[in-house]
């Protein structure tokens, strides 16, 4: 079954205010998608839009490749977890799950029958006759997830459902979710700020910022080739080193960083020669031993931090450009002192240079 | 609770304000209704027989109801009518207070609520005689609903039980409004976009999630709405015809017109057990306890 969801040039304005800019989106059938960015980017209007909790203003929404225009939320085939799971507390915790089964008559022993197998998927088997109220707040969280699953949607929508629970539920959360997904099929469009849940879990990831989609790819490709400023610092942990281009070309660009000297790294997207640009190196990209073809940065340790199996220490380069550099315990040495001086090396290809200013 | 109150405002002011409760409660609330209680088992005396063999206690008074079956189909009247006053009350009041808590915008709400209340700063007897006109049979909606050819001759709305109705909705909307107002208000919108994403259409919306959410404000507005209809006097003395009598005017003429103030005193606490019973048992017909309402 086709339970893609396409935002056809879909615009969503509240008064004068621009929501959504325009997009163009495929979520493919199946997919485990994830909309990543700082909240009031606009990634729960898209979830309502596509729940059907808003009409866009501009544009359309398209489930399995119908137009859901005109179709109010309850007739939908997407259903919902809510970030702060909206149980009913008045009912039981089966009545929860069959709710959405009541809504369309299903005969009471079916339904009987569809929660206590949902209950079995969410490892809950017998908690049908407890108050919702009785649950902790993980089981809580599987009974929504039953409860969404039950009306068998085309489309799951997940509102930053994992973010009321604490880190180890968290994790334990987001390995179970990602089973479910394969065993069920359904595509599944997953909202959060936090980039950990959306590379872990997802297929692919469009990071959001203000209202516009930066840019949609799976997960390694966005940490490893960013395509904007704010995806290179929204994205993983992210050094970025302003200057003026001085030469682009063929794939590799040259930045003047005032006092940190030339540096280079790949380019991406057309760079003028002379205007402003940022060079972006992850923490564990800096190498303290040069080897042939590597650029170095000259920078003083501000701070040691011993974090296990690895070590971070924060320099700095020049009066105003702080570096943050990631290195294996096994590379720790006295040399590395707050107030030595250090020198930072990294292979051209792992940095990357972006127009414009690096602005989160 | 004295310790409470001692330890947040000192023993001075606790005593004060503790002793206002008591004194209010007790000379205010209680001595009269002991009072009525002793008038409503005494017989009607004069001043010089009183003290003397004829003054004993008697279920008389009480007695009397049950053997005028006019009065006691009046005392039925006044008790189904509370009922029918309460149920329009309560169908008119849900959906403004569902849309003041959940649909308007603030100012919205804002706005809808101050016209709500602006009526209310006018006196009840004024308000009542206001209908009195509006109702009128040459009057200004029968002049609306001819004008606009939705009739063709006037309609007696106040000969009948139909001014009485609507006269008294109108009185105590705000005490149906207010509860349920806040009672909705409590419900996490989520529920509801969660019965809409699992498929409700609105009326299961409502029925599953929102009214037993709201059962406690509910029935807070429908105890008073009762209550204040069944004791109501100056509703059905205006916009009342001889026909649609209510028990409340009986108690009055026994006072002031009878001059019985003993039978009198017996009417009305019939009316008040009737209503007290009457209300005890709606709730426990719709499962609400009374630490529901005082939520």
């Amino acid at each position: 079954m086709d339970s893609s969801v396409h935002l056809d040039n879909t615009v969503m304005q509240f008064g004068d205010f621009t929501a959504i800019q325009k997009t163009d989106l495929k979520i493919e059938s199946g997919e485990f998608f994830s909309f990543l960015g700082p909240s009031g980017c606009g990634k729960t209007t898209i979830l309502n839009m596509i729940s059907g909790f808003l009409d866009p203003t501009q544009g359309d929404v398209k489930i399995g490749g119908k137009s859901m225009k005109g179709v109010p939320a309850n007739k939908r085939p997407t259903s919902m977890i809510f970030q702060n799971l909206a149980l009913f507390p008045l009912m039981t915790v089966a009545e929860n799950i069959e709710f959405g089964l009541e809504v369309r008559g299903v005969p009471k022993n079916e339904r009987k029958k569809a929660s206590d197998r949902l209950l079995e998927l969410v490892a809950l088997e017998g908690s049908g006759t407890k108050k919702v109220s009785e649950l902790s707040g993980g089981q809580k969280q599987r009974i929504a997830i039953a409860r969404a699953l039950a009306v068998e949607p085309q489309v799951l929508l997940l509102d930053e459902p994992l973010s009321a629970l604490d880190l180890k539920l968290r994790q334990h959360m987001r390995t179970e979710l990602k089973e479910i997904q394969r065993k069920t099929g359904i595509t599944f469009i997953y909202i959060t700020h936090d980039q950990g849940e959306a590379l872990t879990m997802s297929d692919r990831v469009a990071v959001m910022s203000a209202g516009k989609i930066q840019q949609v790819a799976d997960p390694i490709t966005l940490y490893r080739d960013p395509h904007t400023a704010f995806v290179a610092s929204f994205v993983g942990e992210n050094n970025g080193i302003r200057g003026k281009v001085l030469s682009s070309d063929s794939g590799v660009a040259v930045l003047d960083c005032g006092p940190m000297g030339k540096l280079a790294g790949r380019s991406y997207g057309n760079l003028v020669v002379g205007s402003e640009a940022t060079l972006f190196i992850r923490p564990e990209h800096f190498r303290l031993q040069s080897e042939e073809g590597m650029h170095t940065v000259h920078a003083d340790i501000d701070e040691v931090n011993f974090e296990g199996s690895y070590l971070t220490l924060h320099a700095n380069a020049s009066a105003n450009q702080a570096l943050s550099i990631q290195l294996g315990t096994h590379q720790f040495s006295d040399a590395l002192k707050i107030g030595a001086p250090v020198d930072l090396s990294y292979d051209e290809e792992n940095a990357i240079i972006i127009a414009g200013e690096d602005n989160v | 609770m004295f310790n409470q109150l001692k330890s947040r405002f000192g023993a001075g002011l606790a005593f004060g304000i503790l002793g206002m409760v008591v004194v209010w409660l007790v000379i205010l609330v209680i001595l009269p209704q002991i009072l009525m209680i002793d008038y409503s088992l005494k017989p009607n005396l004069l001043p010089s027989e009183v003290g003397g063999p004829k003054d004993a206690f008697s279920l008389v008074n009480y007695e009397t109801l049950f053997n005028n079956d006019i009065h006691l189909a009046i005392f039925f009247k006044t008790l189904w009518s509370s009922v029918l006053v309460t149920v329009l009350t309560l169908f008119v009041s849900y959906p403004i207070a569902f849309y003041l808590a959940k649909v308007a915008t603030p100012q919205k709400a804002a706005l809808c609520l101050l016209l709500l209340i602006i009526p209310f700063w006018i006196n009840e007897i004024l308000r009542t005689f206001s209908w009195y006109i509006i109702l009128a049979y040459k009057g200004p909606l029968n002049a609306l609903l001819l004008g606009l050819g939705f009739i063709d001759r006037p309609i007696r709305f106040l000969s009948g039980d139909g001014g009485v109705l609507i006269g008294m909705v109108y009185a105590y909307i705000l005490f149906m409004i207010f509860p349920i107002y806040n009672a909705i208000e409590s419900l996490d919108s989520n529920q509801i976009k969660a019965a809409r994403n699992l498929g409700a259409g609105w009326i299961r919306t409502h029925w599953r999630v929102v009214i037993p959410h709201a059962k406690p404000g509910i029935a807070t507005g429908c105890i008073m709405t009762f209550m204040l209809a069944a004791g109501s006097y100056a509703v059905p003395a205006l916009l009342g015809s001889p026909g649609s009598r209510w028990f409340t005017q009986i108690i009055y003429n026994w006072f002031f017109e009878g001059g019985n103030w003993n039978q009198g005193a017996a009417y009305a606490f019939l009316l008040l057990v009737m209503c007290i019973g009457f209300i005890a048992l709606v709730m426990r017909v719709f499962k609400v306890g009374l630490g529901d309402i005082a939520k």
